[in-house]
């Protein structure tokens, strides 16, 4: 018993001493950090005496071994020299400086995106109205960036503050919000109105241009859905709306923190909607807008037969199709890759699998477009090959991000077969006329885009910790969290019921103050004299149109 | 009619007047803010009655009226979808319920889009006469 005792009494001082002399280091450790601070300063020293002199550097530095030395950190006392805090202040701003160069290059290969939309479009339409169709493809950049900068992005990112790759954003707060089922649900961002005030700062800069461009892809989507018969007046003040409200709401709700994000935080359906690059954001918006707009504009003279049945209207132009394809490919590696908002830290490292993802998706959807056509008729057809490429890409926008190169191209070759039936269902059931099958493209993919994010998302992921504030990773149903398919359908839901409703009623205000549609001789004469002054290609002899288009001109005349 | 001046002045109308109403908008707290917002819309209306004058003057368009109700009822149809989802959400906390009643609000929408709408516009197409 009282070796017992003496045991345990000994055990506890032994125990005592451990801690004693633990506490006893741990309270010496700041000390002897501090202590190894003048020593960091010393060998920051001691490197600065080592780098190459101005008359070294003088002579040529052809190898790159002496260009970029601690001499080029900048220290806020001279007098001391480089120290510990202004390496760490230097760090601090490569990792911004690296993200706002990357942001802003893949924004500005997602402005030349607008150059790829411009030839598919005309490409798609008959030479007669070629003007006119590149015209509003060239306008729509400037319309639609200016009602952005009025109110558009204020409305969509006003709200965004938070951000860790761009410095923070911390000017961009106000979100304006609803209480609904006790949850704070947010509806549209506050700040940023004419970029002015507290909003005039480097990273909003960078934030704003990288989202304008976004937006002006959305806007560009409509004019091919409603080519060749669109007034330009009313294709002016529809995309002026489009630039200010439409896009900038939806994109709020998903991007700026609004409540299609806040579902993961308020209602538990996964991470909250997500929409990784705009699938949803920006391509089944623009698409959803374009049939909208082309149900009220209503089909070509001659588009459909008395029985219902429709005639072929061929565009003029192979290698403006073809190439415009290609463009809007290459634009593509800025504009899903781009959407990480940086290159370094938060999982932006990424970057590489988004890129591969969106050439895997894109192939895809090429081989599903084109395959099923060769199968289908017989002959390789070049508009839905292009539709099939860029179908691909859409598709693969918004899950980009979060899913594998193998479930990349699932997604594109399902895309791929679903713009042809698609386009066959909106011309064959609907009776809507869509030159360039933007709507199918567009918006049907998109959709699907947004889907399979739900079903795809395989958890691998992971920027920064957490997505629309849930900690975790995006995973769809396929990896086994069912509510992350919610929170998709939610998304759809909004697109298809809110947005489509939206757009639908706003170009019924235009087409009861404006009017849609160009007159019957504009239209049957082509849109490039009457509504531009000028046409497209003046050296060119117009061809007699074919029987059927020249029979309907007649008929249509007649019958109105 | 063509493209025209008058169509140009009344767009340019309406672009500065809204720039006029953003600038009032952002300005609200101020003593011109609201002032500058009714200048703008004032303007903005103006600038639509004006193209509304014009819009005759398009002539005929291979377009004929539709029945306006049966529009209304096909966005209405869209805009229940959504409600109905919206609503779905707060039914049921279960993920399985939510996606069925996001599913039906869907349907509802697409039954509005698919179906109703193009059977709205194309009652009396001129492709058909």
């Amino acid at each position: 018993m009282k070796k017992s005792i003496r045991g345990s009494c000994l055990f506890l001082c032994f125990l005592a001493i451990v801690c004693a002399t633990a506490i006893v280091a741990h309270a010496q450790a700041p000390a002897a950090a501090m202590s190894m601070a003048p020593s960091a300063d010393q060998e920051l020293k001691d490197a600065a005496a080592k780098a190459p002199a101005v008359a070294d550097l003088a002579k040529g530095d052809p190898g790159g071994t002496s260009t970029g030395t601690i001499s080029d950190v900048p220290a806020a006392d001279s007098t001391k020299g480089v120290t510990v805090p202004d390496v760490a202040n230097q760090v601090g701003q490569n990792k911004i400086a690296i993200n706002f160069v990357w942001t802003l290059v893949t924004g500005f290969l997602v402005m030349f995106m607008q150059a790829g939309f411009a030839m598919v479009e005309s490409g798609l339409t008959r030479v007669k109205n070629a003007n006119h169709t590149y015209m509003m493809n060239f306008f729509v950049y400037t319309v639609g960036l200016f009602s952005y900068w009025l109110v558009g992005f204020a409305i969509q990112m006003g709200a965004s503050a938070g951000n860790g790759n761009l410095g923070g954003l911390q000017s961009l707060t106000g979100e304006h919000t609803w209480t609904l089922f006790g949850k704070t649900w947010g509806y549209s961002g506050g700040s940023g109105m004419f970029l002015a005030g507290h909003t005039y700062d480097v990273g909003v800069m960078v934030i704003f241009l990288f989202e304008m461009v976004f937006m002006d892809t959305a806007l560009t989507i409509v004019t091919g859905a409603c080519a060749e018969r669109w007034k330009f007046l009313a294709f002016a003040v529809s995309s002026s709306v489009m630039g200010a409200l439409t896009y900038p709401l939806y994109g709020n709700w998903a991007w700026g923190g609004g409540w299609l994000a806040q579902l993961g935080a308020n209602n538990q359906l996964g991470k909250g909607y997500c929409d990784f690059a705009g699938s949803g954001v920006v391509h089944a918006v623009g698409g959803i807008t374009a049939l909208a707009c082309a149900l009220i504009v209503g089909p070509r003279i001659g588009k459909f037969n008395r029985d219902g049945s429709s005639n072929p209207i061929i565009g003029h132009d192979v290698s403006a199709v073809l190439i415009g394809c290609f463009i809007l490919a290459f634009g593509w590696f800025g504009f899903n890759p781009g959407s990480t908002l940086g290159a370094s830290a938060a999982g932006n490292l990424r970057i590489g699998t988004i890129a591969v993802n969106t050439m895997l998706a894109g192939c895809t959807g090429t081989f599903g477009a084109l395959l099923f056509m060769w199968m289908k008729t017989g002959k390789v057809d070049y508009s839905m090959s292009g539709n099939g490429l860029l179908a691909g890409l859409v598709a693969i926008t918004a899950p980009s991000g979060f899913v594998s190169p193998t479930n990349a191209c699932i997604i594109g070759v399902v895309a791929g077969v679903l713009v042809v039936l698609s386009c066959g269902f909106i011309e064959g059931v609907m009776k809507v006329d869509d030159p360039v099958g933007a709507i199918s493209v567009h918006g049907t993919n998109g959709l699907w885009g947004v889907l399979s994010v739900g079903l795809f998302a395989d958890g691998t992921s992971n920027y920064g910790g957490a997505w629309n504030g849930v900690t975790g990773n995006v995973t769809g149903l396929f990896y086994g969290d069912a509510s992350q398919l919610a929170a998709q359908l939610v998304g759809i839901s909004t697109l298809i019921g809110f947005v489509f409703t939206f757009s639908f009623l706003v170009n019924l205000v235009i087409e009861f103050f404006v009017g849609h549609r160009v007159s019957i001789e504009t239209e049957v004469g082509g849109l490039d004299l009457p509504e531009m002054g000028q046409l497209g290609y003046p050296e060119f002899v117009f061809k007699a149109e074919p029987d059927y288009l020249a029979h309907a001109n007649k008929e249509a005349v007649a019958a109105a | 009619m063509a493209a025209n001046r008058s169509q140009g002045s009344y767009y340019t109308l309406g672009l500065v007047a809204f720039t006029v109403l953003c600038a009032g908008i952002y300005e609200w707290s101020g003593g011109m803010g609201k002032l500058l917002a009714l200048v703008g819309a004032a303007g903005i209306v103006l600038s639509l009655f004006g193209m509304m004058r014009i819009k005759s003057l398009e002539g005929k368009v291979a377009l004929r009226s539709s029945p306006f109700a049966m529009k209304m009822v096909g966005a209405a149809c869209s805009l229940l979808g959504w409600v109905i989802t919206l609503f779905g959400m707060h039914l049921t906390p279960s993920t399985g319920g939510r996606i069925a009643l996001a599913l039906v609000g869907i349907a509802v929408s697409l039954f509005g889009i698919i179906v109703v709408l193009p059977a709205a516009f194309n009652k009396n197409a001129i492709w058909k006469t």
